[in-house]
């Protein structure tokens, strides 16, 4: 063993390996700050390379660029509030409030402190599992699996706030977007209404793009100014750095939960993050400041999500089963080159592997002491006054969105959720619910369905003790929560103040809800009984709390909290008509973008943008227009993507 | 004597025809796009980026040869794409799978693509091998009528490549208990080695390098290769599992005769051979060229030759011959064009006992 190490090492110190694996690095960070892009981007970027070059620099350069696919899209995800991708979601969600609070150096510097020592944790343990790995992973089964996912779903019972209620139809109406397409164990596809473009589902990027990208954005236009007021930003660099020392074990139970959620097949990089995120949640005591922006929220949640790359590795070189959409392109060239993934990788390729390992490890080291030394730098970004930032962003979350399938449903699916989005906001709904369930759905189901049908009593799965001790640990929190509630009750905790009863605006989405499940109980009933259960109970459930969340509203019992006082000001008249004009806006955009294609459509909309909405003047509206168009050409062509041409000029 | 000779060579020379003088092959200058209507990764795209190259080499004028990735719908978007927008002048070119194949030809309403239309630039398929746990007491193709445990199947979708496997089963009367909902037969695979599963079939690639090694652990025992259907309309052996029976002889040790004429033979040798056999083609739309069309498949030939392509292809094609298309077209066409009774087979069977939705 000690030679295949050397052996690694020399092989990593030869000049072209390591500049291929920089070179892979360099890719992966730029690919992705660009929010909506990343890891699978920057590995097909980087695909033309690998026939050129010898198995060990190209394993280099891919997993270079595999390492640091969730640190660059920290920074759109902090400064801007839109999610760099859908694992970054939680960092979005404490990072960009500590932004507006001018904490933004600390945010950053937290965030990638985290990211390395994560990243590191991750090889480390890639390293040391390497020869336990195969019983471990054989060991869990489907019901172990759905244990799993029902932990996961659990943990965002942590996440809904004060008022459980909502979160919880937050969650459910995730489940039910993640309904949408083909059935994970029945041969029928799910509320496509006819589309094409649905049949295979909606996609992560674009929804966790919609629901928080476009909503912060929207947000931030419509709250006025810069993202943070005020100035000063460099300050709280060398914080960031003592939060994670402070946090330290914190750090290692983000990268296990991580590593695990890479490990196995049924839950991936957003579902271990997000899972990271609930339990650092679930798991304190003091909870006020989550979601207003607790440090911790961050710590977490940042190292499981360059842990979860390492774990995501282990199948891939030891079963030959790619744990994501990189490490399938991982796989991919490894076959390529005739190595095979499997038991003997450990005993024929020992020095690939090591290989691998190294080049992890390293691209994160660099990867995130990049980011980190850049932070207080980029920090500075978030004084700019936003509706400067806004157009650019904005194209580049279109750009972003359309070469997921290159087809217009994804520019309208973007839209859509960016609407339900910033009513979510506006209204205080929570949204991280909604992102988990609609992760969670697809894997939820699947390792039920599997589960029933390959064990065919309940006892052959109910006793394993895989699926025992994970039934533990989802009772555990519960059981804690509702022993403390019952002591608060007892020390007389005064209730909620009651609110005006009454019709409002708000309740408007309550009654939208409602009917949103309704009508997919409607529809669902029509579906195969395998494709049935699952949205129908989801429809049914949702139904009854939507009522009864109604009945509480009209009554004037249900209390609106909003979580964060930026958000309350988006209450005000003057926010929401700017946010109203702004989602119009959008909508023509959209709409013009179908009938004369994206180049056309965009130049008009930032021009008309920084003439109109950001003042900015003529001379340098149009430099700015057309140096967005120009980069989003050099985008497109490097992506391999074709801009819309619009139908009229077809 | 002599100058006069020169001079009326030169105004020969001067008074031909341009083209004549030096023909520029079709694809000179050129870059050739080839829609992958999958994502990047896959096992349809990784062969065409191991085959781009060699395409660029021996295709005469040395065209570029990049692959665009077209994703969603399982195939069916980027096959749509083409079949609406690709022009016929051989820039644009399609590979398919067997997941383009089987809603082609289970007639599901999405398809907007007709494969009838195309032209053929190359073919190469794939094989299968069924096996299962040893705890069923199966040693040979003969016992898997009478499993000691029952037999337990992990699939994907009714509507996918699984359809042949759920064909074979027919065939051959196995009592099989299927169950759907895998991701993969990665996955598939994997609850295999749990032991969830007790039967479970791989593509020869997946069984050579991840199934043989547990056979020789004493974890597995192969019983039958899917078969290979040849340009002559007959199963053969695969030649990447010589040794392993078909289901065509294996239906003969079972019921002492042949199944030629039974519906459902018919029936699992057209899935057979439109998704295995044939899985892995290379289209060019109606209307192309002949020029650019012989240029595409004598480079197919030229290919072949190529001792750095032999000793590549063997990693990535598995040993599996490539076919001009010229040479296949006509199989392949014939492969997917299913008679209206094995189709309603195939369509009852799909949505009856299986309950699919198509």
């Amino acid at each position: 063993m000690n030679e295949a190490l050397s052996a690694a090492l020399a092989l990593f110190l030869d000049p072209s390996r390591l500049s291929m694996m920089l070179l892979g690095v360099a890719v992966g960070l730029v690919v992705g700050v660009l929010p909506g892009m990343g890891g699978i981007v920057s590995v097909a970027i980087l695909l033309p390379f690998i026939t050129r070059l010898d198995p060990a620099a190209s394993l280099a350069m891919i997993t270079g660029s595999l390492a640091v696919v969730h640190t660059s899209d920290t920074i759109t995800s902090v400064l801007i509030g839109a999610p760099g991708s859908a694992a970054a979601v939680p960092t979005m969600i404490e990072g960009h409030p500590l932004a507006r609070q001018g904490q933004a150096a600390r945010a950053l510097s937290a965030a990638y402190a985290a990211s390395l020592v994560g990243g590191l944790i991750g090889a480390l343990g890639l390293t040391l599992s390497i020869p336990i790995a195969r019983p471990l992973v054989l060991s869990f089964g489907s019901p172990e699996l759905f244990m799993l996912t029902v932990l996961g779903v659990s943990y965002a019972g942590s996440l809904l706030g004060k008022e459980a209620r909502r979160g919880i139809l937050a969650g459910l109406l995730g489940l039910l977007l993640g309904a949408v397409g083909p059935a994970p164990a029945a041969a029928e596809v799910r509320f496509a209404f006819d589309q094409v473009y649905l049949t295979d589902g909606l996609d992560l990027a674009i929804v966790a793009l919609g629901l928080f990208g476009v909503a912060e954005v929207v947000g931030l236009l419509a709250r006025g100014g810069a993202v943070a007021e005020t100035t000063d930003l460099g300050r709280g660099w060398l914080q960031g750095l003592r939060d994670v020392v402070q946090h330290r074990w914190l750090v290692l139970r983000g990268a296990l939960i991580g590593m695990w959620a890479g490990v196995l097949p049924a839950l991936g990089a957003t579902a271990g993050t997000l899972m990271a995120y609930g339990h650092v949640v679930s798991s304190s005591r003091d909870r006020s400041r989550f979601g207003k922006g607790d440090i911790r929220g961050i710590i977490a949640p940042e190292a499981a999500n360059n842990a979860v790359e390492a774990g995501d590795l282990i199948p891939t070189l030891l079963f030959s089963v790619p744990g994501s959409a990189p490490t399938a392109i991982i796989l991919g060239a490894l076959l390529a080159y005739g190595i095979v993934p499997g038991p003997r990788i450990v005993t024929d390729h020992l020095d690939l592997v090591y290989t691998i390992v190294w080049s992890f490890a390293a691209a994160n080291f660099i990867g995130a002491g990049i980011m980190f030394a850049a932070s207080p730098v980029l920090a500075r970004a978030a004084s700019v006054p936003f509706d400067r930032l806004a157009p650019a962003v904005l194209l580049a979350m279109v750009l972003a969105s359309y070469q997921e399938t290159r087809h217009f449903g994804d520019i309208l699916t973007l839209l859509a959720l960016g609407l339900v989005g910033y009513a979510m906001k506006v209204t205080g709904w929570p949204r991280a619910p909604m992102l988990i369930g609609f992760v969670l759905a697809g894997p939820l189901e699947r390792y039920y369905f599997l589960t029933i049908n390959l064990y065919q009593h309940p006892t052959d799965w109910l006793l394993r003790p895989g699926v025992v001790v994970l039934a533990a640990l989802l009772v555990a929190p519960f059981a804690w929560g509702a022993v403390r509630a019952v002591r608060e009750r007892a020390a007389g905790r005064p209730p909620a103040a009651a609110a005006r009863p009454g019709f409002r605006p708000v309740t408007l989405f309550s009654l939208l809800v409602l009917a949103v499940f309704a009508a997919a109980a409607l529809v669902a009933r029509e579906f195969l009984p395998g494709a049935a259960l699952m949205p129908l109970s989801v429809a049914a459930v949702g139904a009854v709390l939507a009522a009864a969340q109604l009945a509480q509203e009209l009554r004037g019992r249900a209390g609106f909290t909003v979580d964060d006082e930026g958000d309350a000001a988006l209450t005000r008249p003057e926010a929401l008509r700017r946010a109203a004009w702004l989602l119009a806006g959008l909508c023509g955009y959209a709409g013009s973008i179908w009938l004369v294609g994206m180049r056309a459509a965009s130049g008009v909309w930032v021009l008309g943008f920084l003439l109109g909405v950001a003042r900015v003047r003529p001379t340098a509206a149009l430099l700015y227009t057309a140096a967005a168009l120009a980069g989003a050409e050099v985008l497109s062509r490097v992506l391999g993507v074709r801009l819309p041409p619009g139908a009229l000029l077809r | 004597m002599k100058r006069a000779t020169v001079l009326l060579v030169l105004g020969l020379l001067l008074l031909a025809p341009p083209g004549a003088r030096a023909q520029q092959p079709y694809y000179a200058g050129k870059t050739i796009e080839l829609i992958v209507p999958f994502g990047p990764g896959g096992g349809t795209d990784i062969e065409a980026r191991f085959m781009a190259p060699y395409f660029e080499k021996h295709i005469p004028g040395n065209p570029r040869f990049v692959i665009r990735n077209m994703p969603g719908g399982g195939s069916i978007l980027g096959a749509n794409w083409f079949a609406q927008n690709a022009k016929p002048d051989g820039l644009t070119l399609l590979a398919t799978s067997g997941s383009t194949i089987i809603p082609y030809i289970l007639g599901v309403s999405q398809v907007r693509y007709d494969f009838a239309k195309w032209k053929l630039v190359k073919v190469n398929g794939v094989g299968g091998v069924v096996y299962v746990s040893p705890r069923t007491g199966i040693t040979k193709a003969a016992d898997i009528l009478r499993p000691q445990v029952p037999l337990v199947y992990g699939g994907i979708s009714a509507v996918g490549l699984d359809l042949t496997t759920l064909l074979l089963f027919e065939v051959l009367g196995m009592n099989v208990r299927v169950v759907m909902g895998f991701e993969g037969r990665g996955p598939a695979r994997l609850a295999f080695e749990r032991g969830e599963t007790t039967i479970d079939y791989q593509t020869t690639p997946a069984y050579l390098t991840q199934v043989v090694p547990l056979i020789r652990e004493g974890k597995a025992v192969a019983v039958m290769s899917m078969g290979f259907v040849n340009d002559r309309g007959q199963m053969v052996r695969d030649p990447a599992a010589p040794d392993l029976p078909t289901p065509y002889e294996v239906y003969q040790t079972l019921h002492n005769r042949k199944p030629d004429g039974l519906l459902r033979w018919k029936a699992y040798q057209a899935a057979v051979a439109a998704s295995f056999s044939y899985q892995k083609a290379f289209w060019a739309p109606e209307g192309t060229p002949d020029e650019a069309l012989r240029a595409l498949r004598e480079a197919i030939d030229r290919m072949k030759r190529d001792p750095a392509f032999r000793q590549e292809a063997q990693k990535i094609l598995e040993g599996y011959e490539v076919f001009r298309g010229d040479q296949g077209e006509a199989a392949v066409h014939r492969s997917m064009r299913i008679t209206l009774d094995v189709k309603k087979y195939i369509v009852d069977l799909v949505t009856g006992k299986y309950s699919a939705r198509l």
